[in-house]
Order: structure tokens, then sequence, then C-alpha cells
């Protein structure tokens, strides 16, 4: 029996090894199996045993101390230059910052009201929407190292507050949500990964799917029925239904658009993620999307609503005191006057009908008629003014009136010798001369 | 001819480190293997813990100790993915055993012969991952084998700077 065990040690260390391993996967495999029993929904995974839980939170204690080590020792040597070295034009971009800050500080106070009534609304037409209301900065600090897992690892723990299944997005798009949480570090499942699962919906079709990962790390829209609407462009948004991301974040865009190779019928849609999934540095982890607001928030809605009430009340005001103001002051407007514009079909005396008059105020008379003057007219100058316009000739008239007789004008060379209208004064009036404006014409 | 005797290359030829080695090495393998893929994305193509393992095994000439190790870095890897524990671990364990078995009968300070085993071992270690995933635990997973070819052929290139880096922390009598 002896000689057995030291010939053949090597072999029965091996096989002792691989039973063991494959005894764990076949606990591992055997309890999702048994915890799944209820409605699987995509997105979601099954928890880890205690025994797996402890061997990933020892791996990840053993690795991420180093990996944020390296991390921050590489964002050492880049702050050292950047806050220290190179600091060229800083004061120009802290004054450009510091008027956008103002800027998007009185942009934020409206808008934030905004926010408030549309939830509001939405709250009393009972819409089942989830809000962002508190996120936590994390930084990328590894990866899962195999080419089969697209896991990365974050700089913040339970004791950050991370919880798993909680989203994790980036400005551009969604990220992944989170897998497992250590007390320093989290594990984050990202969407390009085989197992993931996200509910999407595209965005102009407004079909729905589920988003996951292939092989070679890109991200699919599987379970599509063909639909000839569907078109590389299309932007991608999470459906809301997975109980991970809220609704309406971008996703990616429709990259292209292939036959499902095992099941006729069907598409495959490849989506470019919106976020740069393979270069993440920072991401934003979704802590909570009820309303939680701050004191300090809660204080500026306060007042926000204080201000808002009071210029409401001063407007009001203002309204009462216009009416009031009307009702005492003349009318600017003759009330027994009828409006000619107002009564379509009026007609003259003399059954012409009424054009309207432009409200054009009628020129003074003038106190020495002149060729000049409006409506004078050649050699009978005196007698050619308006009907109120009587002409009251002095000595002073023939001074100005021209002693030259009158040169045939280009206007009219048909009648030479023929005394001719100035052309100098072509603008007499045709028409009597209008009433005073606001009169109307009766 | 004595050469390839396997006795007395054994008695002869064992290659031992210092304690520190064996445990600082293949530590910076998984910080390496789990870092890197930051900066190079896509481009990673390595497997640093394969080639640990197969670098003592094939030096140490152990079958035990290559399938210890690999079993442990394996599973180390399998702590750091969101898969079952085991996976890369019996890839690692079958990857340690054989190559400790080969660095019996053969001589492994050629660099083509080590280019080779190290293309070869890493091809296997992703055969073993597909199997134990698709056969064992019965899931879907695709595999782009270009990436598993490329990736054998990073680790065979860098393993040639990385053995003789690794050589010069063995222990001489």
């Amino acid at each position: 029996m002896e000689s057995f065990l030291s010939r053949y040690r090597n072999l029965i260390v091996l096989l002792a090894l691989l039973v063991m391993q494959v005894i764990g996967l076949a606990v591992q495999v055997r309890k999702p199996a048994a915890a799944a029993a209820g409605v699987p929904s995509p997105g979601r995974d099954q928890e880890d045993g205690k025994s797996v839980r402890l061997i990933r939170l020892w791996a990840a204690a053993l690795v991420t101390p180093f990996e944020r080590a390296v991390h921050g020792s590489g964002q050492g040597l880049d702050g050292l230059w950047a806050k220290y070295v190179d600091l060229r034009h800083t004061k120009d971009e802290n004054k450009d910052l510091q008027k956008t800050i103002d800027r998007l500080r009185l942009e934020q106070a409206s808008l934030i009201e905004d926010a408030r009534q549309g939830q509001r609304l939405q709250e009393l037409l009972k819409f089942q929407q989830n809000y962002i209301y508190k996120t936590l900065a994390a930084q990328v600090i590894g990866t899962s190292g195999s080419s089969q897992s697209h896991v990365i690892y974050l700089d913040k723990g339970s004791e950050d507050g991370l919880a798993r299944d909680m989203a994790v997005i980036t400005s551009d798009g969604i990220v992944g949500k989170v897998r497992a949480v250590f007390p320093h570090s989290a594990q984050v499942l990202m969407i390009n990964d085989q197992t993931s699962g996200a509910g999407v919906v595209l965005e102009t079709t407004r079909t729905r799917g589920i988003l996951r990962g292939d092989a070679a790390g890109h991200t699919q829209v599987i379970n599509i029925l063909a639909d000839q609407r569907i078109q590389p462009g299309e932007h991608v948004l999470t459906a809301g239904g997975d109980q991970v991301f809220p609704r309406g974040l971008p996703v990616g865009v429709v990259e292209s658009v292939a036959r499902d190779t095992e099941r006729s019928g069907f598409i495959d849609i490849r989506v470019k993620p919106a976020a740069e999934l393979q270069r993440l540095d920072e991401v934003l982890v979704i802590t909570s999307m009820q309303a939680h607001l701050s004191a300090q928030q809660q204080a500026d809605i306060k007042d926000s609503e204080e201000l808002m009430g009071a210029e409401a009340a001063a407007e009001a005001e203002r309204k009462k005191a216009a009416a009031e103001m009307e009702e005492r002051l003349p009318g600017l407007k003759d009330p027994s006057a009828p409006d000619a514009a107002k009564t379509p079909g009026a007609v003259n005396p003399d059954g012409t009908p009424v054009v309207p008059v432009p409200a054009t105020p009628k020129p003074l008379p003038a106190r020495h008629v002149d060729r000049f003057s409006p409506g004078a007219k050649g050699e009978d100058l005196p007698a050619s003014g308006g009907d109120d316009t009587t002409a009251s000739p002095d000595a002073s008239s023939p001074a100005i009136r021209p002693k030259t007789p009158p040169v045939p004008s280009r206007a009219n060379p048909a009648a030479p010798g023929m005394p001719t209208k100035p052309q100098t004064h072509p603008a007499k009036p045709k028409t009597p001369p209008a009433k005073p404006q606001g009169t109307g014409v009766q | 001819m004595q050469a390839i005797i396997p006795d007395y290359r054994r008695d002869l030829e064992i290659r031992r480190y210092p304690s520190y080695v064996y445990v600082l090495v293949p530590l910076a393998a998984l910080v390496l293997q789990a870092y890197l893929p930051r900066l190079l994305g896509r481009f990673a193509f390595m497997d640093l813990p394969v080639l640990v393992t197969i670098y003592f095994a094939l030096n140490r000439r152990s079958p035990i100790h290559g399938s210890i190790l690999g079993a442990v870095l394996g599973m180390a890897q399998d702590g750091l993915t969101q898969g079952a524990i085991g996976i890369h671990g019996i890839a690692n364990t079958v990857c340690g055993f054989l190559a400790a078995s080969i660095g019996i009968r053969i001589v492994v300070e050629n660099n083509i012969i080590r280019m080779f085993l190290n293309f070869l071992f890493t091809l296997l270690a992703g055969a073993i991952v597909l199997f134990v995933t698709r056969i064992l635990l019965g899931l879907h997973m695709q595999v782009n084998w270009l990436d598993e070819v490329l990736r054998a052929v990073g680790n065979a290139v860098i393993g040639l700077v990385l053995f003789p880096v690794l050589d010069l922390t063995q222990l001489r009598d």
C-alpha cells in the first residue's frame, strides 16, 4: 500500500486537487439552480455562497491593495506634474470655470423647481419612474484579468455605502452593475460580459430587448423579432424594468443589425456602448434612487419656493393695480366713434366703399403758402391750399415765387409754353384732407 | 546521454528559489494580470498566472508542486472573476502537472522549447476552461479562438523575456 502511494503520489495529488475543485464547482452550480426557483429577471444573477464569497474576498483582499497602490502612484505622478509643474493658463481656466459655476448655479436653481414640479405631476399620474438622487464617484483600480470575464474593480466598498445590484454609470452611459461588495472594494459586472443582462429599449421603434455581451466583448441586443425599421444609428436606452438601471439612461448606438443564425425570424443587434468600456477611469455608482435631499438642498428649495411665492404675489398685486387704474382713468379712445376697420361693408354716402384712413398725422397748415406747400399748384398758388388752408398772401410771398418763366419739364415735353406743375412739389394731395386720427370716416 | 535520464537530471538540476520568490512572483502575476488590461484594453493578450505556473513547474520538476501552485493561482484568478471558483483552477492544475512532467524528461533551457511549451500550455489552459464551462457546468459560453491563439503567442513572447529574469532569482549552491 505504501509503495502504491509513493509510486503514484503525483497522480493521486493531481486527482485529489481535480476532484476537490470539481466538487466545488458542482456545489456552486447546484446552489444557484436551487435558488432560481423563482422567476429570474434579466440582469440579476444569483448571489455567491458563503465559501465562494470567502474565496472572492481573499482574492480581492490579496490583489486590490496592490492595484490601489499602483493606481495611486500613477495618479500621484500625474498629479505631481499637473498640479505643481504644468500650471500654464490655470488662472484663466479658473476664471472661466468660476463664471461657468455661477451660470450653472442659476440654471440649476430654475431646473430643480421644474424637475420637482414634473415629479409631482408624475406622482399624480402614478408613473413608476425612478430618479437618480445620489451617486458616488469611484475609481476603477483593476479588472478580472480574464478575457472571458468582463469585470472591473472599484476602490469603494461597503464601508462607502455600496451595495449589490447598484447601477454603475458614466456621464456617457451605463457601465454595469455592482455584483459583489467587499469592505474597501467592489466588483462590477460590465454590460459587455456574457453573463450580464440589462433591459433596454430602442429609442425610435420602442422595441424592447435584453442587452448582453459576447465572446469578443461586444454588446448586443438579443431576442428581437426581425424589424425593418431598426437601422444602424438608432439610440438605445435603458428600459428601467430590471430594477437595476433607471429608465432612459443612454446605453449606446445600434452599430449593425444581423440575422440570428440560430433562430429564424430573429435578429441580433450589435450596439456600440456609449461609455468607453475599455478605458474606464472614473465611474458613478447610483447609491440612491429615492428622494434623500441634504439639509442644504432642502433649505435651497425652501428659499426658492418662498421666492417664487413672493414673485407670484407681487405679480398678482401688479395686475390688480392695473385693473383698478384702467377703471378709474378715462379711455383715450372715443367710445362713441365707430371703428371703420371693424365694420366691414361700410360705405360712404356716395356709395363708394369706405377706405380706412392710414394713421398718419395731418400736416399743419402753412402760414405762408408757396409752391413747396402741400396743395400748392403753379400760378394759382394762393387759391390752391387745402380746404382748411386758406391762403393769405402777404408781401413776402412774391419774393420766394420763381421769377423766371416755368421751364418745360422733361416729364411733360409735349406742352411747351404751358404752365406746368413744379416738379419739386410732387406731393399734392388728391384726396380730401384727412380728418383727425381715430375718428374714422362716416 | 545521461542528461536525459530522468532520475539523474532530477537529482542534479532541481532548481530552488528563496521562499519569498514563491510568494511575490505569483502575487505579482495576479496583480499585473488584473491591472494591465486597464492600460492595454483589448490588447492584453497574456495569461501571467499560467506562465508563472509553467515556469515553476518546469524548473522545480515536481508535478505535485506544479499542481498545487496551479490550483492556488487558478482559484485566485477565479476569485477575481464573476464565474465559478475552480474553472481556471482545474486548467492551471493540469498545466502545472503536465509542465512538471515534461520538465523531467526534456531539456527546458532552450528558448525555442520554452516558447513552444508556453504556447502549447496556454492553448491547453484555454481549452480546459472551455471544457469545464461548457461540459461540466453546462453554460453557454462563446469563445473567440483568435483571441486564445493571440494570448498563447503573447505568453510565448513574454516567457522569452520573463524566464531568464526569473532564472536570476534561483538559489545557487
